[in-house]
């Protein structure tokens, strides 16, 4: 059996309208809240049917048939209703709901009096039908009878569809922007203009003043069109935002990739501490350094960290005002320890900076494992401990005739004194208060000479530099004590000028002392078969900040090109020197963040060596 | 001329070591100065007195070697123990030379000291005592008459009276007389020690003539 045109056109408006809601049922199958899709989907296949129910209703062959079809096609008309009413609630957002309710309300009603009463909504009986013939020689049924009052129920129903999709469309209108704009035109417009439309034909139709079937798939097929259209807009819309999240997700995942690359290979370990003071980033540097996995360090106290012998005063600092992740951290900063697992403690450098992102505040903490520093520092300190002694050593020998004085006065004054009690305690009238004078007399050198002995064994040790809070004027004292006599023996004139109560500098009084009697020992030197009446100055004076020593000889000078030179090792100017002296001295100073120079004073040189005091406070 | 009692001056600059030395050797019986500086003790120190001077090696404003030069060239005889804590022998020998008795290096023991000091005394008054015997010498020369001066040089040379007579243009006899007027005059009871007295005086003999 071949269609003809009519059978043709209404299966292919079903199937293009079918065509079209399957793709939205697809698209509500990957987005759920797409509710307008899902609506949409239910339109199209209500025009499908209903298109069916049309067709049926054109091809009736009875007056029994036509209002059976008639009765059926008032389903999917009912769902189209509901469906446009569900459309422009969740496509356009807008409208005012008691409109949708009670537009729904009366679809119902329509429904229920459709199947209760008369042979449908539209009649109350059809008698006949007529054929009206169409183009193409064929004849389509248009039926003939009494129609039902109860139709103004379906066109109340109308109407508040009407009002609803106009109050929501002129809401979305109102917004202004035009993508709302053509939706509300668009849609909007054409459910009104055909919900009119059809009103208008049906009244007309059914009144009998028209003599034409009722054609309404078109019109249902040109909702469904500007729907489609509408909401395709919508996806590729989507689409276009997917892609650009999808860009910029690559981008974000490309830097945040590259956020991770930097902090997993920069040298230092990172930790990223919160403001609660839990750990919330690391790096397999700071893995590495605490000795736990990253999976133990995130989310724990950074307490953790912090070895338990401050971690009192770390509380207590915590526990302050001031307590933001930044404070948390500061007892690190200052101690510079840090807690590995096993126990140990790691000597670390380290850097905090608080960072402030939308919602929170952290602390990033860069730690630098400084054992190997610290281990090269101990053996150059060793090392130079090491030449500083040999360098000590050596200057003591060319000391050791004085230093043979300094210690054989006293014996000799206990000797003396000693045989010289033996022999009053000989005689017969023995004078006891001359004894006792002795007695005290011999303590006193004994002591004297002890004191010489312990200021030689000083420095004869072989030790760290141990530094304390030191009087510059009792280092002076010492050394001029022990230079004393060979400076008698060389016929040099010492003096002193020494500023009283200077505040204390911090430091090693033996490696100090030894810098002292190289310079002295030094200036004595440069003066030798040079000045006929040689005469060496040490002065102690406060500087802007500081306090400093001078050692002011006559004995010419130094050239200018070579008063930096002299402190470099294994440079002299004495004819058995080996150059070292200077080199150890500046090395000895360096240690205790003091300077050491040399400037010529118009008859000779004066060495100065000069200490800031800031440097003391650490 | 010389005052009795020998006087040992102690120069040093430590005040202990002199208070120590002063008190041993006044346990031994010894009379002592103290002088803190060699300055102090050539403006101060008795020059009449007899006795020896102990000396650090290392003073301040005087070395011990450059003391002992100023002593002698003022004309003291003062012999000079040095004392050093450290002697080396350079200056040791130095100082030997230049006439100092001992040289002791520190701490010293009270015999060795002692045994320096008596030796450096006896020296002192030895030397004092030969110098009196010069002076007396000298007085007793001084009582000659230039022709018995002459006659003296001429038996110092070891002449016979005939021959001492040719050289002069006299007689023998005459000789004789100025012979046993000289040995009177200068308390010789032998030749021989008139020679040592004349020797001691300064007065030479005259050289032997030329036959």
């Amino acid at each position: 059996m071949s269609m003809n045109w009519v059978e043709i056109i209404w299966t292919m408006m079903a199937t293009a309208s079918l065509t079209l809601g399957f793709v939205h049922l697809l698209v509500w199958f990957e987005q759920r809240s797409r509710y307008a899709s899902l609506a949409f989907f239910v339109i199209t296949t209500s025009v499908a049917a209903f298109s069916a129910s049309e067709l049926s209703m054109m091809e009736a062959q009875t007056p029994a048939a036509y209002a059976s079809a008639l009765r059926w096609a008032h389903v999917p008309i009912c769902m189209i209703a509901l469906s446009i009413i569900a459309f422009v609630h969740f496509h356009f957002g807008s409208g005012r709901r008691w409109l949708a309710y009670a537009a729904a309300a009366f679809r119902f009603l329509t429904l229920f009096l459709n199947f209760t009463t008369g042979e449908n909504i539209n009649f109350e009986e059809v008698t006949a039908l007529e054929h009206v013939p169409l183009w193409g020689g064929i004849a389509a049924a248009v039926p003939v009878g009494s129609p039902s009052l109860w139709q103004i129920v379906t066109q109340i129903g109308n109407l508040l569809l009407v009002a609803f999709v106009v109050d929501a469309s002129i809401t979305l209108w109102r917004r202004g922007d035009p993508v709302a704009r053509r939706r509300a035109a668009l849609v909007g417009g054409s459910i009104v203009l055909f919900i009119i439309g059809v009103t208008g034909l049906a009244v007309f139709i059914l009144a009998g003043a028209v003599r034409a079937p009722t054609v309404l798939t078109p019109g249902f097929l040109v909702i469904v069109l500007a729907m489609a259209y509408e909401l395709s807009w919508e996806v590729i819309a989507a689409a276009q935002l997917a892609a650009k999240l999808h860009t910029s997700e690559i981008n974000l995942r490309a830097s945040e990739e590259q956020f991770r690359a930097v902090v997993e290979s920069v040298p230092n370990a990172i930790l990223l501490v919160d403001d609660a003071g839990k750990v919330t980033l690391t790096n397999p540097q700071a893995q590495a350094l605490f000795g736990y996995g990253r999976e133990e360090l995130v989310g724990r106290q950074v307490e953790l960290l912090i070895p338990e012998w401050y971690r009192y005063a770390h509380e207590s600092h915590c526990q302050s005002d001031a307590a933001d992740a930044r404070a948390r951290l500061m007892t690190i900063a200052r101690e510079r320890y840090a807690l590995h697992k096993d126990g140990s403690q790691v000597p670390v450098k380290l850097v905090l900076r608080s960072m402030r992102t939308v919602d929170a505040s952290f602390v990033l903490v860069s730690l630098e494992d400084v054992t190997e520093q610290r281990q090269n520092e101990r053996t150059a300190a060793r090392q130079r401990d090491e030449i500083a002694h040999l360098s000590r050593v050596a200057t003591l020998g060319e000391l050791s005739g004085s230093l043979a004085h300094e210690i054989n006065q006293p014996l000799m004054g206990i000797l003396s004194n000693a045989q010289a009690a033996q022999r009053f305690l000989a005689r017969d009238d023995v004078n006891l208060d001359e004894v006792r004078e002795i007695l005290a007399d011999i303590v006193e050198d004994n002591k004297r000479a002890g004191e010489v002995i312990k200021r030689l064994r000083a420095l004869l040790k072989k030790g760290e530099m141990q530094k304390r809070p030191l009087d510059i004027n009792s280092v002076v004292d010492d050394v001029v004590r022990l230079t004393r006599n060979d400076l008698v023996n060389r016929s040099v004139a010492l003096s002193t000028e020494l500023t009283p109560d200077l505040p204390s500098v911090f430091g090693d009084q033996i490696h100090l002392q030894q810098v002292l009697l190289n310079l002295v020992m030094n200036a004595c030197e440069a003066m030798e078969s040079v000045v006929k009446t040689p005469q060496v100055h040490i002065r102690t004076r406060r500087t802007d900040g500081g306090v400093e020593i001078s050692v002011a000889d006559l004995g010419g000078g130094i050239p200018p090109g070579d008063l930096e030179r002299i402190f470099a090792p294994f440079v002299t100017t004495k004819e058995h020197g080996i150059g070292l002296g200077l080199s150890i001295c500046r090395t000895i100073i360096d240690a205790h963040g003091g300077r050491l120079w040399a400037e010529n004073n118009g008859e000779g040189a004066t060495v100065r060596c000069a200490f800031s005091l800031s440097d003391h406070a650490e | 001329m010389t005052s009795g009692t020998p006087v040992v001056f102690v120069v040093d600059d430590d005040a202990s070591v002199l208070k120590g030395l002063k008190r041993l050797l006044c346990s031994a019986g010894f009379t002592s100065e103290t002088f803190a500086s060699a300055t102090e003790f050539l403006d101060r120190y008795d020059q009449n007195a007899a006795g020896c001077v102990i000396l650090d090696l290392a003073m301040p404003d005087f070395d011990g070697l450059q003391m002992q030069k100023a002593l002698t060239e003022r004309g003291s005889v003062l012999p000079i123990i040095f004392l050093t804590g450290h002697g080396d022998i350079a200056t040791s020998v130095q100082a030997m030379k230049a006439g100092a008795v001992d040289f002791l290096t520190k701490p010293v023991t009270d015999e060795a000291l002692f045994a320096a000091v008596h030796t450096a005394i006896q020296r002192c008054q030895a030397l004092y005592r030969a110098r009196e015997e010069t002076a007396i010498i000298r007085c007793r020369v001084a009582t000659l008459t230039p022709r018995e001066r002459e006659v003296l040089t001429h038996l110092l040379s070891g002449k016979l009276n005939k021959q001492i007579a040719a050289d002069l243009g006299t007689v023998e006899h005459t000789i004789k007389v100025h012979r046993a007027r000289v040995m009177q005059k200068m308390q010789a009871r032998t030749f021989a020690a008139l020679v040592r007295f004349a020797e001691r005086a300064g007065i030479a003999a005259t050289p032997p003539a030329e036959s």
